[in-house]
C-alpha cells in the first residue's frame, strides 16, 4: 500500500530512524499454520486458509514507525490491529515475516533478551488498564522498576515523578478500585512510562472510558507527547480519535493494512471505498492544511498564514479579511494565498467525491 | 456432535428397561449368574492390595531405610508442625531435659487470648457484628467445657488448611502452566473427592500409624483438590491484558506467577481457601472419630454411649466453629483494601489491630499465673445443658414414640424396602447394558465406554450387591431431595420474602460439617437406613433449592416480559416458560444434589448403612487397606458415572434450548 501522505508534509517523526519495522508480517491462527503459509507464501488465498481451518489475523503487513511520531493503527474489531500490536511487542510470535524493534529482530532473540527489550525499550498501556488490584497507585507505578531490581529509594522517586506527571499527586496510597476509570488509566500511563521506554504502545487506551473523559485523556496524551516525544504506536477503533492524535494512520481491514497516510492524506485521497466510509464523516476543515487548498500567490495582503496550519484554524481570519491572505512556508517565503471561497468550500464540505 | 443421529438411541434405554422388567417377571427362569455376580468371577483385587500394602509397609527396604521408615519420617516432620500448633492452642509446651519434671513449661494461649484474637480477626475481616458473634461462639466453648477439644480441632484444621493451600496452589499452578498436567490431574481430583474418607484413612493408618496425624493427612487429601481446581481456574480467568502486562513489564516466569498472576487471582483463591477450610473442618471432625481427639470424638463418644445431651452440646460447638470459620474466611475474601489516610510513622498507629492482638497475648500470659480465670475458664462456672437434652429425648421417646416410630416404619415398609429389593434384584449385566446405552445416548461413545468400564470394574471387584445398596440409598436421596427442594426453590425464586428466609437457612445449613447432620436423625430415629436416608435428604436438599431458584431467577428479563405481555397466567408462565428454561440449571443442580447425597452417604456408614461405604468403614477397623481402597473406588465409580451422565444431560438440554454451554460446575 502506498504512502499517500501529501508531498512536502513533514511528519514530526524522523524518517531516518525507524523504530518499528514490520516486513511482510503474517499471523495465522490454527494448527499447521506455519507449514501452509510457508508453502503458499503471501499469495495464499482465502479458500486455502479456509480449507486448512486457519484464521489469518494479520496478512502481509509492511509498515515502519519513525522515531518520535504518533503512529495510529485504526481498524474495527476483528481487523487484526490488536494481534498486530501483540506481534510488535513479542507477546505472540509471527507466522511469517520479520519484525524489527530499533533494528533488533524480535523473532531471533532469546527469551532473556526479549525480557530486556521489554524492560528498557517498551512501555504498554492496556484498554482495561490491567492494574494490579492488590497494589496501591504507587505500588503499581513502581512495579516495572521493582522487578528490574532498581533500588527502593530511586524507584519510588521515579514513580512519584511519573504520578505527578499524570496529575495524580496525593493519590499514591489509593487502590485501583478507589479510582475512576480515567484516573485508573492515568495510573496505567504513569506505569508504562516509569522505565523511560523509547517505544510506547497504547492498545485502545481510552476505549473503556466515557466520551467526555476520553477527550480529556486525548488532550492529556497530546500534552505528554509534547513533553516526552516518544515513538508511539496507538491502537484505536475510533477514526475521530485517530485523526485527532495521529501523525500517520494505518487503516486495517480483515488483517490487511488498507492505507497508510497522514490524516489529511486519507481524507483528501482515500485509497478505496472502505477508507472513504470513515473519512466522509470527518469535517475536512479539521484535517486539511492551508497548503492543500491555497491558490497561487497573487494579490493578497496582511499577516501571512503558515502553510501547515489547519483550515479551521485559519478560517476565522480569512473570513473576516477584506482580501485573500498570503500563505508562508516555514522559512517565511510566500508560497500562496487563501481566499474566502476556498475556505467556505472546505467548511461546506464541497468537492467531496 | 451429531445430536439428531443419536435421538433414536434415546429410546434404547427405555426399551431395555422394559425388557429388564419383563425379565424380572420370570425371575425363576433367569440363569443364576445373571441374577447374582458369581463369587468365582471375583477378581481378588482387595486381598491382593492388602498384601501389597502390607508388603510395602512391612518389608520394602530402600537400602538405608525401609519404606515404612520413609513414610514415618515424612510423618514425623508434619507431626512436629501439628504438635507445635496444638501446643500453641491447646496443650502448651513442656521441656524435660533429663529430669522427670519439666524445667520449663510454656502454657498454651489462654482462652481469653484466643477468643480475643479471633474476635480481632473477625473485626478485621468483616466488622463489629462478626467480631461480637465470634467472641460469643468462642465463649460458648469455654462455658460448656469444650475448650480443649475445640482447640484441638482448630489446630488440626489449621495445619490441614496450611498444607491444603500449599499443595493445592502448587498443583493448581502446574495445571495452569501445562494443559497435559491439568488433563492428568483433573480425573485424579475427581477420584480424590469422591472416594470416601474411610478408604484413604486405612492406607494412611498402615503407613503413618495411628494418631491425629493419620486423620490430618486424610483430611488434606480430601480438602486439597478444590484448592487446586480453583487455583487453575482462577489463573485462567486472570484478564488476558493483566497477564500481558506482566510480560510487557519484563517479568521473568517466576516473577509473573508470584507478583502478577496469583495476586490478581487473589479473590478467587480466597474463596477457594474458604472451601478448603470448610472441607477440612468436616473431614477433621470425621477423622477425629478414629483416634484423634477433638470435638468429633466428643460427639461420637457421647452418641455411642447414648449421652445425647453431651452429643448435642459438642455438635453445637462444631456448628458454631464452622459458622465462625466460614464467616471470617468469607469476610476476608470479600474484603477490599482501603488506602491509608495519612502515612503515620508510628508502627502502633499504623497497625492498631496487630498491636491490640499482641497486647492481648502478652497481657494474658503475664496475668495467667496470677489470675487463674484468665488462664483457663473456671470449672465452677462451666455449665451443661446435657440433662435438658436427655430429658427432651426421653420425653420424645415416651410421648411420641408411636408417632415417630410409625413415621419411620411407614417409610421403611413402603419406600426403602421395596426400592432396595428392586435395586438388589436388578440383574447386573442389564444394569451395565442400560448404563452403556444411556451413556451413548447422552454423551456419545466416550461416556458409554466410561460407564461400561467403571461399572464392570465394580462387578469384577465382587462388591456388586453393596454397590447397588449404596446406589439405592443415594438415588432415593436424590429423588426425595429434588421433590422437596425444587418446589421450595421455585417459591424462593417467585417470592422475595420466602427467598430471604430460605437463603438464611441454607447459608447456615451448608456450612455445617456432614457429621453434624447425624445428630438429630439419630436422636429421633436411632440407627439404620432410615435415619441415614433422612440425613442424606437434609443435606442434599440444599443444592436442589439453590439451583432451582438460581435457574428460574436467571432467565433473561426480556423473555419474562414478553411472556407477561402475551397474556400468560402465572401458572402458564411458570410451567411453560420458567421451568423449561430453568431446566439446564436444575439439571446441574441435580448433579450437585448427587454429589452431596453421596458425600453424606459415606458418613452415614456411622449409623449403620449396608453399602460400599460400610465395607470401607469396617475395613478401617480391620485394618484392611486393600478392601478400603477397592470399596472406596467403587463409590467413586458410581459417583463419576452418574455425574458424567447428568452433566451430559444438562449439556444436551442446553443445546436443545439453544443456550450457550456453560462451564461444567465444579464439585
Amino acid at each position: 500500500m502506498s504512502d499517500t501522505a501529501s508531498k512536502g508534509a513533514s511528519p514530526p517523526g524522523r524518517e531516518d530512524e525507524v523504530m518499528v519495522r514490520c516486513e511482510r508480517v503474517w499471523k495465522v491462527f490454527g494448527a499447521g499454520a506455519e507449514r501452509v503459509i510457508a508453502e503458499h507464501g503471501a499469495s495464499v488465498s482465502d479458500e486455502t486458509l479456509a480449507r486448512h481451518e486457519l484464521i489469518a489475523a494479520v496478512r502481509d503487513v509492511n509498515l515502519s514507525v519513525n522515531r518520535g511520531e504518533i503512529f495510529v493503527i485504526m481498524g474495527l474489531s476483528g481487523s487484526g490491529k490488536s494481534t498486530l500490536v501483540r506481534c510488535m511487542t513479542g507477546l505472540i510470535g509471527l507466522t511469517l515475516g520479520r519484525l524489527l524493534i530499533d533494528g533488533t529482530d524480535l523473532m531471533n532473540i532469546s527469551t532473556r533478551d526479549l525480557v530486556e527489550v521489554r524492560r528498557y525499550k517498551m512501555g504498554m498501556v492496556f484498554q482495561d488498564f490491567a492494574l494490579l488490584p492488590h497494589l496501591t497507585v504507587l505500588g503499581n507505578v513502581v512495579f516495572p522498576l521493582k522487578i528490574q531490581g532498581v533500588e527502593r529509594g530511586a524507584r519510588e522517586a521515579r514513580a512519584r515523578e511519573m504520578i505527578e506527571l499524570v496529575g495524580l499527586s496525593g493519590r499514591e496510597r489509593y487502590y485501583p478500585h478507589e479510582l475512576s476509570g480515567g484516573q485508573q488509566q492515568r495510573v496505567g500511563i504513569a506505569r508504562s512510562l516509569t522505565t523511560e521506554p523509547e517505544i510506547w504502545f497504547l492498545d485502545e487506551p481510552f476505549s473503556a472510558l466515557d466520551p467526555l473523559i476520553r477527550h480529556e485523556m486525548q488532550d492529556e496524551l497530546q500534552r505528554l507527547q509534547g513533553i516526552l516525544r516518544k515513538t508511539i504506536v496507538f491502537i484505536t477503533h475510533d477514526f475521530d480519535e485517530a485523526i485527532k492524535l495521529a501523525d500517520r494512520i494505518a487503516i486495517m481491514n480483515e488483517g490487511r493494512v488498507v492505507q497508510i497516510g497522514t490524516p489529511e492524506g486519507l481524507v483528501v485521497n482515500p485509497a478505496n471505498d472502505y477508507v472513504a466510509e470513515f473519512t466522509q464523516k470527518i469535517p475536512r476543515a479539521r484535517v486539511l492544511t492551508v497548503r492543500a487548498v491555497m491558490g497561487p500567490p497573487g494579490r493578497a495582503g496582511g499577516e501571512p498564514i503558515p502553510e501547515n496550519a489547519l483550515v479551521h484554524e485559519a478560517a476565522e481570519r480569512v473570513l473576516a479579511a477584506e482580501q485573500p491572505l498570503p500563505v508562508s512556508n516555514a522559512r517565511g517565503e510566500l508560497v500562496g494565498s487563501l481566499d474566502r471561497d476556498a475556505v467556505i468550500r472546505v467548511l461546506l464540505e464541497k468537492d467531496r467525491g | 456432535m451429531q445430536v439428531p443421529q443419536r435421538r433414536l438411541v434415546h429410546l434404547a434405554p427405555l426399551a431395555l428397561a422394559l425388557g429388564v422388567t419383563a425379565w424380572l417377571k420370570s425371575w425363576e427362569e433367569i440363569p443364576r449368574w445373571v441374577k447374582y455376580y458369581p463369587r468365582d468371577w471375583k477378581v481378588p483385587a482387595d486381598k491382593q492390595l492388602d498384601a501389597l500394602f502390607n508388603f510395602f509397609a512391612e518389608e520394602v527396604d530402600l537400602g538405608l531405610f525401609t519404606f515404612k521408615e520413609l513414610t514415618r519420617g515424612f510423618a514425623w516432620v508434619i507431626e512436629r508442625l501439628l504438635l507445635f500448633v496444638q501446643g500453641v492452642f491447646a496443650k502448651g509446651f513442656e521441656f524435660y531435659g533429663d529430669a522427670m519434671t519439666p524445667w520449663l513449661v510454656i502454657p498454651p494461649l489462654s482462652w481469653v487470648a484466643v477468643t480475643g484474637l479471633f474476635a480481632i480477626l473477625a473485626y478485621w475481616a468483616s466488622g463489629r457484628a462478626l467480631a461480637i458473634l465470634v467472641a460469643v461462639f468462642f465463649a460458648y466453648f469455654a462455658v460448656f467445657d469444650l475448650w480443649e477439644n475445640a482447640m484441638l480441632t482448630l489446630a488440626s484444621v489449621f495445619v490441614a488448611v496450611l498444607l491444603g493451600i500449599a499443595i493445592g496452589v502448587a498443583l493448581g499452578a502446574l495445571g495452569y502452566r501445562s494443559r497435559v498436567f491439568n488433563a492428568i490431574l483433573t480425573p485424579i481430583y475427581d477420584i480424590m473427592q469422591t472416594t470416601p474418607i474411610w478408604s484413604y484413612l486405612v492406607p494412611v493408618l498402615v503407613f503413618f500409624g495411628f494418631g491425629p496425624l493419620a486423620g490430618l493427612l486424610a483430611t488434606v487429601v480430601f480438602a486439597m483438590p478444590p484448592m487446586a481446581r480453583v487455583t487453575t481456574l482462577a489463573l485462567q480467568r486472570v484478564p488476558a491484558n493483566t497477564s500481558d502486562f506482566g510480560d510487557m513489564a519484563g517479568c521473568t516466569r517466576r516473577q509473573k506467577m508470584w507478583l502478577v498472576m496469583l495476586p490478581s487471582a487473589r479473590r478467587s483463591l480466597l474463596i477457594g481457601i474458604n472451601q478448603v477450610i470448610m472441607l477440612s473442618l468436616a473431614a477433621v471432625i470425621v477423622a477425629s472419630i478414629i483416634g484423634a481427639g477433638g470435638l468429633g470424638a466428643d460427639v461420637y463418644r457421647a452418641l455411642t454411649a447414648l449421652r445425647i445431651g453431651d452429643a448435642v452440646e459438642a455438635g453445637l460447638a462444631i456448628t458454631l466453629l464452622a459458622i465462625a470459620l466460614d464467616r471470617i474466611s468469607q469476610g476476608i475474601a470479600m474484603r477490599r483494601p482501603v488506602h491509608e489516610v495519612e502515612s503515620a510513622r508510628n508502627l502502633i498507629r499504623r497497625h492498631p489491630l496487630v498491636t491490640l492482638a499482641l497486647a492481648l497475648v502478652v497481657a494474658s500470659a503475664v496475668l495467667g499465673p496470677f489470675v487463674p480465670a484468665v488462664k483457663s475458664f473456671p470449672d465452677s462456672l462451666t455449665i451443661s445443658t446435657g440433662d435438658v437434652w436427655n430429658d427432651v429425648v426421653k420425653w420424645l421417646n415416651v410421648n411420641h414414640h408411636e408417632t415417630i416410630g410409625g413415621f419411620r416404619d411407614f417409610f421403611i415398609i413402603h419406600l426403602l424396602k421395596p426400592v432396595k429389593l428392586f435395586f438388589i434384584r436388578l440383574p447386573w449385566p442389564a444394569v451395565i447394558l442400560v448404563a452403556v446405552t444411556l451413556g451413548y445416548a447422552l454423551g456419545g461413545w466416550r461416556l458409554a465406554l466410561l460407564a461400561g468400564l467403571l461399572l464392570t470394574g465394580i462387578a469384577l471387584s465382587g462388591y456388586w450387591k453393596q454397590a447397588m445398596i449404596s446406589l439405592y440409598l443415594a438415588t432415593l436421596g436424590v429423588l426425595a431431595s429434588m421433590l422437596i427442594g425444587a418446589p421450595i426453590g421455585v417459591a424462593a425464586a417467585l417470592n422475595r420474602r420466602v427467598d430471604r428466609v430460605v437463603t438464611v437457612i441454607i447459608d447456615t445449613l451448608q456450612t455445617l460439617p456432614t457429621f453434624v447432620y447425624l445428630l438429630p436423625v439419630v436422636m429421633l430415629f436411632a440407627t439404620g437406613e432410615f435415619p441415614a436416608f433422612v440425613a442424606i435428604v437434609m443435606y442434599a436438599v440444599l443444592p436442589a433449592i439453590r439451583y432451582t431458584k438460581h435457574g428460574i431467577a436467571n432467565i433473561p428479563r426480556p423473555i419474562i416480559e414478553a411472556t407477561d405481555l402475551s397474556g400468560a397466567t402465572r401458572m402458564q408462565k411458570l410451567f411453560q416458560v420458567q421451568i423449561p428454561l430453568a431446566l439446564p440449571d436444575i439439571l446441574l443442580g441435580v448433579n450437585q444434589v448427587l454429589m452431596m447425597a453421596f458425600g453424606m452417604l459415606v458418613i452415614t456408614a456411622l449409623v449403620g448403612t449396608r453399602g460400599l461405604e460400610q465395607e470401607a468403614l469396617t475395613s478401617l477397623a480391620k485394618v484392611r487397606p486393600g478392601t478400603g481402597v477397592v470399596t472406596g473406588l467403587g463409590i467413586a465409580c458410581l459417583v463419576i458415572v452418574s455425574d458424567r451422565m447428568i452433566t451430559a444431560a444438562s449439556v444436551l438440554s442446553r443445546r436443545h434450548l439453544g443456550l450457550a454451554t456453560a462451564a461444567p460446575a465444579m464439585a
